[in-house]
């Protein structure tokens, strides 16, 4: 039977571990971030409330490490999907690449967002 | 009575046929299956060896689920029996399916001890303790019969995965203290169609009539294979 | 079998049902990132307009129901993504019956009590 893949490839080991530390840190963080925006109250959501919050370094550092796990696990999830079906593992480096360029493209179009802001 | 609904192929269509058996306390799916080939139609095809659970070819989707028909017991599943081929197989006729590609599966992760000082002309007692056997032992009660790969979901949608059953084989030999061969197995699992695969649905573990949980032994094996890895990439 | 053999209905365990959910949820949570960045473009019109009154369209009573749906998706991809995690090192096994419906009752509680608060600060 023929393998595709060798075994010194180093990104099926550290995408499955990662995927699992994201997940954790991503039920704490999804979790704070959802009860400041929903479950206070919704004034949170007016725009003074969300730049005043922004101003602080904390908000923005969690924020940024919270977009930073949500668009790998988001990107890396879906490559999973795709890589299980005959199809997708026919062209698995092309998978690869455009979900770690699509990755990268949703983390750093938050970073922008929120640099700007 | 009991009927017992079959789902035939005869290489050109698929149909259910219905045949009625007497069925006696104590009497299994495959006695029925003989029944109907003896009595009522020759032409219908089915595995079948040891009757005894033991070489696993008799797993066929019995009343939606994978079961060995030699094991399961036919007025314990009441008087309406369905008997379909296993999924995740190519059909051949009837109840048979076409096991090449699993098996040639299996013998991709060398399920054998690898040893570096192998030497027939001189061989070595290999000792093993009691805690050292039973790291491994349930694995080796694998029959081969294929009911796990025919609900795995991965297995579903890629053809080349590896599957349950080959995985357990590979852990079961690199859990084996006499063993020398891991990386050997760990080139061939941590291939794109390996243990990566693998999204813990655990229907493997939920059918599998030796309970062994393949499901489990793949994660034992994607941990111990993601580690060699990583200790190899790091120079530990 | 392909795609189907993931959404089969028959035959099939509340494991292997759990899997077919996390992708689902997978999918609707990924979906919902690309909007969700989407709509916090409107950040950058400094007066603030934009974002108030995209604000005040979603955060509505019409639309309460897909925010109820959508932190479902999230509980449930969330806490079953945990269960996941723990057997993932080849742990508990063999507890996996009692696991899962562990999982399934802090599933239906968490999102109840969000749902409770959500409706009520949405004045429904």
């Amino acid at each position: 039977m023929k393998t595709v893949e060798s075994a010194k490839s180093v990104l099926e080991p550290v995408a499955w571990l990662l995927q699992m530390v994201t997940g954790i840190v991503m039920v704490f963080l999804v979790t704070i971030h959802f009860y400041v925006t929903h479950m206070i109250s919704h004034d949170s959501l007016r725009y003074q409330e969300v730049i005043t919050r922004l101003n602080f370094p904390e908000y923005k550092a969690m924020y940024a490490i919270l977009l930073l796990v949500v668009s790998f696990h988001a990107f890396n999830g879906l490559r999973a999907i795709v890589l299980d079906t005959t199809a997708g593992l026919r062209s698995r480096k092309t998978i690869n690449t455009l979900t770690t360029l699509m990755f990268l493209a949703a983390f750093f179009y938050g970073l922008y967002l929120l640099v700007s802001i | 009575m009991a009927e017992f609904r079959v789902r035939r192929y005869d290489g050109f269509r698929s149909y259910w046929q219905s045949f009625e058996v007497p069925a006696k306390r104590g009497m299994t799916v495959l006695e029925g299956l003989y029944y109907i080939k003896e009595n009522l139609d020759s032409s219908l095809a089915f595995r079948a060896s040891c009757r005894m659970g033991i070489c696993g070819s008799c797993a066929v989707k019995i009343n939606g689920k994978p079961r060995l028909a030699c094991e399961t017991q036919i007025l314990f599943l009441g008087d309406k029996i369905t008997v379909e081929p296993l999924e995740n197989y190519r059909v051949i006729k009837d109840l048979v399916t076409d096991f090449e590609g699993f098996f040639a599966k299996h013998k991709a992760v060398k399920p054998y001890l690898i040893r570096k000082d192998e030497n027939y002309e001189e061989p070595k007692e290999l000792l093993q303790t009691p805690e050292q056997l039973n790291e491994y032992y349930v694995f080796t009660l694998c029959i081969k019969c294929g009911a796990c790969y025919s609900v795995c979901p991965a297995a579903s949608t890629l053809d080349s995965y590896l599957g349950p059953a080959a995985m357990a084989a590979a852990y079961r030999f690199c859990a084996d203290s006499r063993d020398e061969g891991q990386r050997d197995r760990y080139e061939v699992v941590s291939s794109s169609q390996g243990v990566w695969r693998c999204h813990l649905a655990m229907e493997c573990s939920e059918v599998c009539p030796k309970n062994i949980e393949p499901a489990k032994a793949v994660q034992m094996l994607r941990r111990s294979t993601a580690f060699s890895i990583l200790r190899g990439i790091l120079g530990w | 079998m392909g795609i189907s053999g993931w959404f089969k209905l028959g035959g099939r365990s509340v494991f292997s049902w759990a899997f077919t959910f996390q992708r689902l949820t997978g999918i609707v949570l990924l979906i919902y990132l690309l909007a969700h960045l989407t709509y916090l473009t409107s950040l950058l019109d400094k007066t603030g307009a934009t974002y108030e009154s995209m604000i005040s369209l979603t955060v509505s009573r019409q639309f309460l129901i897909f925010d109820l749906l959508l932190v479902l998706c999230g509980v449930f991809h969330g806490i079953n993504g945990l269960r996941i995690i723990i057997h993932e090192f080849g742990f508990a096994h063999e507890y996996r019956k009692p696991i899962i419906a562990v999982a399934a009752i802090l599933i239906v509680a968490v999102w109840l009590y969000a749902s409770y608060v959500m409706c009520s600060l949405t004045g429904g």
